[in-house]
Formats: C-alpha cells, sequence, structure tokens
C-alpha cells in the first residue's frame, strides 16, 4: 500500500503545483490597467490628483466633454447648451434617462448639488476657481440647468469637462460623509465603483445602463468590459514586465526607457499623442537680482540644448520645448514661432558680454558685485535630478553656476511658496494656452503659482480681457499678447512637452489616447478585446 | 510557563517606550511639513498655517509627544494625512497580507532549512554538504530586491508560470496562491541560509555528545539518532535564529512588498514614508516593532517547550 500512497501522493501534489502555475483564465471582458500611484481619495472636490481623475472620468459624468483634439466641446450629461450674449448665463440641457448606478435618475438638482458643492469654501476644493465667478446655478426644472456668472468666462465649458465638475450624488455624499470617495461613489459613469484598497487596487464594473457616452466615442455604452481592475504598481521595470507578460493589459505608466523595448514586443502597441498639454519649465524669479537682467535670462534660455535634452534623457520620447504651451493648444499664436529662443550658446555668451557680465577668475560671470550664481529649487527624485544636472551643464558653458537645490514633494511646495530663490522648476497640465497664462501669471497669483513675480498691470488688463472675452478673436487676440509678453521677456525655460503614451496588449483594440487633465483612457469606453 | 511570559511581556514594556519615542523621533524630524501634506500644493500659506495650528504642530515636541502618548494609549493612532481614514483601519488591511506572506514563506523554508542543515551535518565534507553550503552563502549573501528582480525575469517573464504583481486574494484561493508563491520564494530564500548553516553547525555539535554515542551503542537506527537525539537538541539556537531572522523577514518584506506590489504593511510603510503621512509612518512602525516584540515572545516561548531547562529557571 505504501508505494501507491506516496505516488498518489506526488500526483496530488504535482495537480496543484500544475494548477498554480497555469495563468488564471481571465474572464471574458476583464482588464487590469497598471498605473504607478494611487490617488489620497476619488472625491472630485478634494482631489487635484490624475489618478483621481482617471478613476473619476470613468465612474462619472460630466455636463460636457472634450473631443481627443483637445480643443472641440461635445455634449456629456447635457445633450446641447445656449449661452446668453454677454456670456454671463450659461443654460444646461440634460439628457434624458441618466442614473446613477444605483438605478436612481439623475436629475438637474444633482448638477446643481454637485457644481455647488464644488465651489462651496467649506468644501475648500483647491480648484474652485477653475468655476469661474459664479453668481448662482440654479435648476429650471428636472432637465435644465442655469449657470451665472458675475463675469464672462470664455473657458467655462472647458473647464466644466474636467474631472471636478463631475456630478455626484447628494445621499450618497451625505451618507459616506467623509468616506464619500473612499468607502463608495454613485456615479453616472459608464462604470461603477465596486472595491477600493487605497495604494493596491481599485475596481469598477460594467453600468449595465449606461447609453449616455460622448457622442464622439463610437461606442456610447455600456462599456465593452465588464470590470476593470485599477493596480497600482509602484516599480516601473515591473509595469513594464507585466504588460509584457499579459498581467496587465493596458497603462500609460512606462517609463521612457522601456517604450522602444514595447514597440519591438509582438504583443504589445504603443500609441502617442502629441497633444498632451504636460510642459516642463524652469521659471525665473524676476525681481531677484540674479536674473533680474532681461538679458541674463535670454541668455539662459539660449545656452539650454533642449534638443540633447531630450534625445539624452529621455531617449527622445518627448518634445523639445521652446513655448511655454503646447504650440496645439487652443488659443495659441503661430506668428510667435519665430520669436523662440533656441539653443545658440555663442549668441548667449555675446549677449552676456555685450550687457557687461565679465567673467571671473573661475569662469563664472558677475557684474556690480553679483554673480551669476542662481539658486535653484526643484523637486527631489530622478527627474528633476537629471532635468536640473543637464541645464546646469548648459549654463556653465555661458559662466553661469547654477545652485541646484533639491527638495521632497512635501517640503518642496512650501519652499517655492518663498522669496528664497532665483530659479524653480515645474511641471504643468493645462487645457488650453488661456488657462495656462491665467494661472501663472497673474499679478494675483503671486507668490505661489506665479513664483516668478511678475507683476504687470498690462498683463494683468490682457487675461482679464482674455478671460471675459465674448467672441473667440478678442479672446485669441488678448492672449497671443500676453504670450509674445512673457515669451520675450523670457520668464521661463521650457524644456520639453511630454506627450502621451498609452501602451498596451494586441489582444485590445487600439485605444485612442486623450489627454484631458492627463487621463489617457477617459471613459474607458473604447476599450475591447478583439474579435 | 506562564511566570516567563509574564516576564517577558513586562521587558516589553521599555522597548515598546523606545520604539514609540523613536518612531517619533525619526517622523518629527523627517523632512516635509504634515500641515503642507493635508492642505495641497496649491492651498496659500495661511491655510497651511491654520492647519499647524489646528494640528499643534508649533507645539514644543515634548507636548506633541505627550499628546502621541496620550492617544495611542486610548488605542486611536490618528488619521491618514493622505487618505483621511483611520490608521488602524489602513493598518488592518495591511496586516493580514503580510501575515499571509509571513506564513507562506516559513512554512517552506524553515522545514527546508533544516533539511537541508542536517543532511549536510551528517554528509559533512562530502559533494551534498557543499552543495548545500553553497546555497546558503549565497542565500545568506544576495540582496532580496536582487532575487526578487532574477525571479520576475525568470519566473515570471521568461517562464510565465507565475504572476509578480498584486495580490490574487485569500491565501486559500488559487489567485491568492499564485500571487503569493514567488514573494514567499523570494523571501524564503533569504531565509533558508541562515537556518541551514545554524542548523548544519548545532547538529554537528550534538551529534559529539555522549547521550547521542550512548544511543548508537544501544543500537538504535541511525535515522532514529539523528532525528530523535540529535535533531530534537540541536534545534534550541536553530529556533532562536529563525525568531530573529522572522523578526528581519520583515525587513525583507518592505523590499518584496515594494517589488511585487504586494499590499502588505511594509509597503504601506514605506508608501506612508514616501508620501510624508506621519501618523501613517508612525502607525506602520509602531505595528512592525510589536510584532518583532511578539515574535521574540513566541521563540522565548518555544524555547522553553523545548528545553525544559529554561522553565525551570
Amino acid at each position: 500500500m505504501k508505494p501507491t500512497r506516496s505516488w498518489s501522493r506526488g500526483a496530488a501534489a504535482l495537480a496543484a503545483t500544475t494548477a498554480l502555475c497555469l495563468p488564471a483564465l481571465a474572464a471574458a471582458q476583464e482588464i487590469t490597467i497598471v498605473r504607478e500611484v494611487d490617488s489620497n481619495n476619488y472625491d472630485p472636490h478634494r482631489s487635484t490628483a490624475r489618478a483621481a481623475t482617471e478613476v473619476l472620468f470613468m465612474i462619472g459624468d460630466t455636463l460636457v466633454t472634450l473631443e481627443p483634439d483637445m480643443q472641440t466641446i461635445a455634449p456629456g450629461i447635457a445633450e446641447s447648451w445656449d449661452v446668453s450674449d454677454d456670456g454671463l448665463v450659461y443654460t444646461f440641457h440634460l439628457k434624458e434617462g441618466v442614473q446613477f448606478c444605483d438605478g436612481k435618475e439623475m436629475t438637474a438638482d444633482d448638477v446643481v448639488y454637485s457644481l455647488e458643492r464644488w465651489i462651496d469654501p467649506e468644501t475648500a476644493s483647491p480648484v474652485a476657481w477653475r468655476a469661474g465667478d459664479v453668481e448662482s446655478i440654479t435648476a429650471i426644472d428636472d432637465r435644465t440647468v442655469e449657470y451665472r456668472l458675475d463675469a464672462p468666462f470664455t473657458e467655462l465649458l472647458y473647464q466644466l469637462t474636467q474631472s471636478f465638475a463631475t456630478v455626484i450624488d447628494r445621499e450618497n455624499v451625505e451618507e459616506l460623509g467623509e468616506d464619500f470617495g473612499i468607502n463608495g461613489f454613485n456615479g453616472t459613469g459608464p462604470f461603477c465603483w465596486e472595491s477600493w484598497t487605497p495604494r493596491d487596487r481599485l475596481v469598477i464594473t460594467r453600468h449595465e445602463a449606461y447609453d449616455w457616452g460622448p457622442p464622439w466615442y463610437e461606442n456610447q455604452g455600456p462599456a465593452h468590459m465588464e470590470r476593470i481592475s485599477w493596480q497600482i504598481v509602484p516599480e516601473e521595470s515591473t509595469r513594464t514586465v507585466a504588460l509584457m507578460t499579459g498581467q496587465t493589459q493596458v497603462t500609460q505608466y512606462v517609463p521612457h526607457i522601456a517604450l522602444q523595448q514595447l514597440r519591438d514586443a509582438p504583443n504589445i502597441e504603443v500609441q502617442r499623442h502629441d497633444e498632451a498639454f504636460w510642459t516642463y519649465f524652469m521659471g525665473f524669479k524676476v525681481d531677484r537680482e540674479t536674473v533680474a537682467d532681461e538679458d541674463v535670462r535670454r541668455a539662459m534660455n539660449l545656452a539650454v540644448d533642449q534638443e540633447a535634452l531630450a534625445e539624452d534623457l529621455f531617449f527622445g520620447e518627448v518634445e523639445p520645448a521652446y513655448s511655454y504651451v503646447s504650440t496645439a493648444a487652443l488659443d495659441w499664436d503661430p506668428e510667435l514661432e519665430e520669436h523662440l529662443l533656441r539653443h545658440d550658446p555663442e549668441e548667449a555668451n555675446r549677449i552676456l558680454d555685450e550687457a557687461g557680465w565679465e567673467r571671473g577668475p573661475d569662469g563664472v560671470r558677475q557684474k556690480d558685485g553679483v554673480r551669476l550664481e542662481p539658486v535653484t529649487y526643484v523637486f527631489a527624485g530622478s527627474t528633476w535630478g537629471k532635468i536640473s544636472e543637464a541645464v546646469q551643464a548648459d549654463l556653465l558653458e555661458i559662466g553661469v553656476a547654477m545652485d541646484i537645490h533639491a527638495f521632497d514633494a512635501t517640503v518642496a511646495w512650501g519652499q517655492m511658496a518663498t522669496q528664497d530663490f532665483d530659479i524653480f522648476g515645474m511641471s504643468y497640465p493645462y487645457i488650453t494656452a488661456g488657462e495656462a497664462l491665467n494661472l501663472y501669471f497673474r499679478s494675483e497669483n503671486m507668490p505661489t503659482p506665479n513664483r516668478m513675480n511678475w507683476d504687470d498691470e498690462e498683463t494683468d488688463e490682457l487675461l482679464q480681457a482674455g478671460k471675459t472675452a465674448l467672441d473667440e478673436e478678442e479672446r485669441f487676440s488678448n492672449y497671443a499678447q500676453v504670450l509674445r509678453k512673457v515669451h520675450d521677456a523670457a520668464v521661463w525655460i521650457p524644456l520639453y512637452h511630454e506627450p502621451m503614451y498609452i501602451a498596451h496588449s494586441t489582444d485590445l483594440e487600439p485605444v485612442q489616447p486623450h489627454n484631458n487633465y492627463g487621463a489617457g483612457l477617459y471613459k474607458g469606453l473604447d476599450l475591447r478585446f478583439r474579435d | 510557563m506562564i511566570e516567563t511570559v509574564a516576564n517577558r511581556l513586562l521587558l516589553s514594556i521599555p522597548v515598546l517606550f523606545g520604539v514609540l519615542i523613536l518612531g517619533f523621533a525619526l517622523v518629527t524630524l523627517a523632512p516635509g511639513d504634515p500641515a503642507r501634506v493635508m492642505a495641497g500644493p496649491a492651498a496659500p500659506p495661511e491655510v497651511v498655517a491654520q492647519i499647524r495650528d489646528r494640528m499643534g504642530l508649533d507645539d514644543p515636541v515634548v507636548v506633541q509627544f505627550l499628546r502621541y502618548l496620550g492617544r495611542v494609549a486610548e488605542g486611536d493612532l490618528g488619521r491618514s494625512l493622505i487618505s483621511n481614514r483611520t490608521v488602524t483601519a489602513e493598518l488592518g488591511a495591511a496586516i493580514v497580507p503580510t501575515v499571509e506572506l509571513m506564513v507562506a514563506c516559513l512554512v517552506w523554508s524553515i522545514p527546508l532549512g533544516i533539511a537541508m542543515g542536517t543532511l549536510a551535518a551528517v554528509w559533512r565534507g562530502s559533494i551534498v554538504d557543499r552543495i548545500i553550503m553553497t546555497i546558503s552563502v549565497a542565500g545568506v549573501s544576495l540582496p532580496i530586491f536582487f532575487i526578487c528582480l532574477v525571479l520576475i525575469q525568470v519566473v515570471g517573464v521568461q517562464w510565465r508560470l507565475l504572476p509578480f504583481i498584486g495580490r490574487g486574494g485569500p491565501l486559500w484561493t488559487v489567485e491568492g496562491l499564485r500571487h503569493i508563491a514567488l514573494p514567499a520564494l523570494s523571501l524564503g530564500l533569504i531565509f533558508i541560509g541562515p537556518v541551514a548553516r545554524m542548523t548544519r553547525s548545532s547538529v554537528l555539535e550534538v551529534l559529539r555528545l555522549d547521550h547521542v554515542r550512548t544511543a548508537r551503542a544501544k543500537g538504535l537506527s541511525e535515522r532514529r539518532v539523528i532525528l530523535r537525539h540529535g535533531l530534537r537538541n540541536a534545534l534550541i539556537p536553530v529556533v532562536t535564529l529563525i525568531g530573529l531572522q522572522a523578526g528581519y523577514l520583515l525587513g525583507g518584506a518592505v523590499v518584496t512588498e515594494t517589488i511585487f506590489s504586494y499590499p502588505g504593511i511594509g509597503r504601506l510603510a514605506v508608501g506612508a514614508i514616501l508620501s510624508s503621512d506621519f501618523p501613517l509612518a508612525q502607525g506602520a512602525i509602531l505595528v512592525l516593532a510589536l510584532a518583532f516584540i511578539l515574535i521574540n515572545l513566541i521563540v522565548d516561548v518555544l524555547y522553553a517547550l523545548l528545553d525544559p531547562r529554561v522553565q525551570r529557571r
């Protein structure tokens, strides 16, 4: 008997091991999306994290949506809207039959509640300004919402496409209290909240009733996928091999170094979208004596070799930037192209020589007792570490010795709100040129995000005129003047525009990258397996 | 036995107090401003100042520590600055996966380590001994992150046998087992080395003793001599080592959990520290220290069970 028992034990062990090693049979329409970091919560008004937006677009809806060209406004849960001639009143007509995940019908009251909660000072949303100067938001009837402004805001519709304007369910918010967006979320999006383990995994399931997707999607709902797991994988190499081995089907968090490898892999497709509108730059605090001289700032712009930076540090996978916003962004002025500062170290040296900045014995330039040793604040970490060192090396060529101070992200924001530095490194997402300019160059936004201390009355007037313009031409004209002004003054050194990359398994149909706030998969309505 | 446990528990109190001081000091001295974390990057300085005031961050450090101590005594570890969930809830969710990982690691590596050490001792100087000792030295010397990466590359990527991201579910499910296999294997590989080496030297020592010679003289089989009279007596130092190493495994788990994206307490601690989530970091440090103390307590009890002389002392 003994040998038989031992054989049967061995066979059982072998069977168990084989079962363990066989890949799990995936459910029919179920995918895992891996990403680098999690959000702090999924409350649209309490989180500004891209990680929150990625999910909120899928589990919630906004009144209007933005087409992938990042310029065209399209219906969301509002099927149409009217704008009064004075640009002060927006009337939204809601689609019929829109439901929350719990089956409850969504009405104008829900929209009003959501938008009012967004701008309520008690909510303390850091992005409440995006809603414009609101006078009132009213439900005219179950299907009509009136959004009344104190001053026209030409970008209102663009801002309403963002996840901060997601429609939420008052009962759900009140029931969950502080745990709203942590332990649950009842939205109207193509997917419904199932579970969240912070820093690990968030699972959403298909909203079966959903058929009110944006018209520019081929599929307006329900979604093809039955279940999506958003899995956090902090290690970039693990994310890459997870994609290559089929443990995840799609990710937009692929290290630049691995992109070519993924393109070469037979089972992976990589989609690149240049209209990502995420720009890296270094800004000058223009009232500090080291960089107050416009000639110095221009020379430093000319010294930096953006092309080499993009090629050497990012394997050519990013776009060298010479403009402060992407040239594809709404209201960018193409006429500015010829005024942009491109790599020319000889010209940079000539400008500094002519301006009287003389090289000292150590090669560093100085004038009137001021040495060109700008104190530079950047975020600690590999990205800004290598960027700042590359810029430092370029600047040294023209006699500028950059003094780099790197701070942990939690300290950096505070440090960059001080007046103790000459240059700061930053990156930012935007939808339009106007949004970027209003954020960074308004004098009322000093000391942050206007860390440059750009205090110019004319700029403020032009920005206000652009923001409240009633027609596109007027808006464009005002913003174009600001763009010209700040580019001519060399207030920043633009470094690179980061394109959107989505790498996915060839088992999936090609995915259309969407760039609203960098949430590449947007509503996920086009995620589907090949037949 | 009860007295032994009570003594150990009493001795744990000053250790725990030391851990609380150290955890508090580390987190307080680390760069980062909890108020800024809470307020978010775009918050104006006055909002940050208000939060600092509300959190008592401008109070003297001693006052802050005493307040922290009082809260811990009441079982209140505060709320995560990032997620706003209670620290106890966050820790509670992360402890189970880590305990599973420990169990999955120890359940195979302890018997294997002891078996390898015993075999090496019995066949001392043979090729078996050399092979086993080479494996042990490799296990002791190789850094855990390297082992993790090699396993991912070979087992996960080349052979495509096992998944290497996340947790598949509870340990008793197939998916749970599949997902925990590689992290448990990585952790176990650094564990078997020291266990095998200690077992080998301990068994060699015991096999030289008089009672073993007597057992052989009585005509007992070699297998019985080694297992009954040799190994059992040789296990006492091995158990001590296992206890110590199991504590260090928690450190290895921090790396393993991070590389395998495994949602345990190690990864939670790393995430909390990197994101300056101070209450959560303090809570994680406290739990890790408690685990270390608990493991040592278990070792002491096992020690007493294996060696009645310890109980009598």
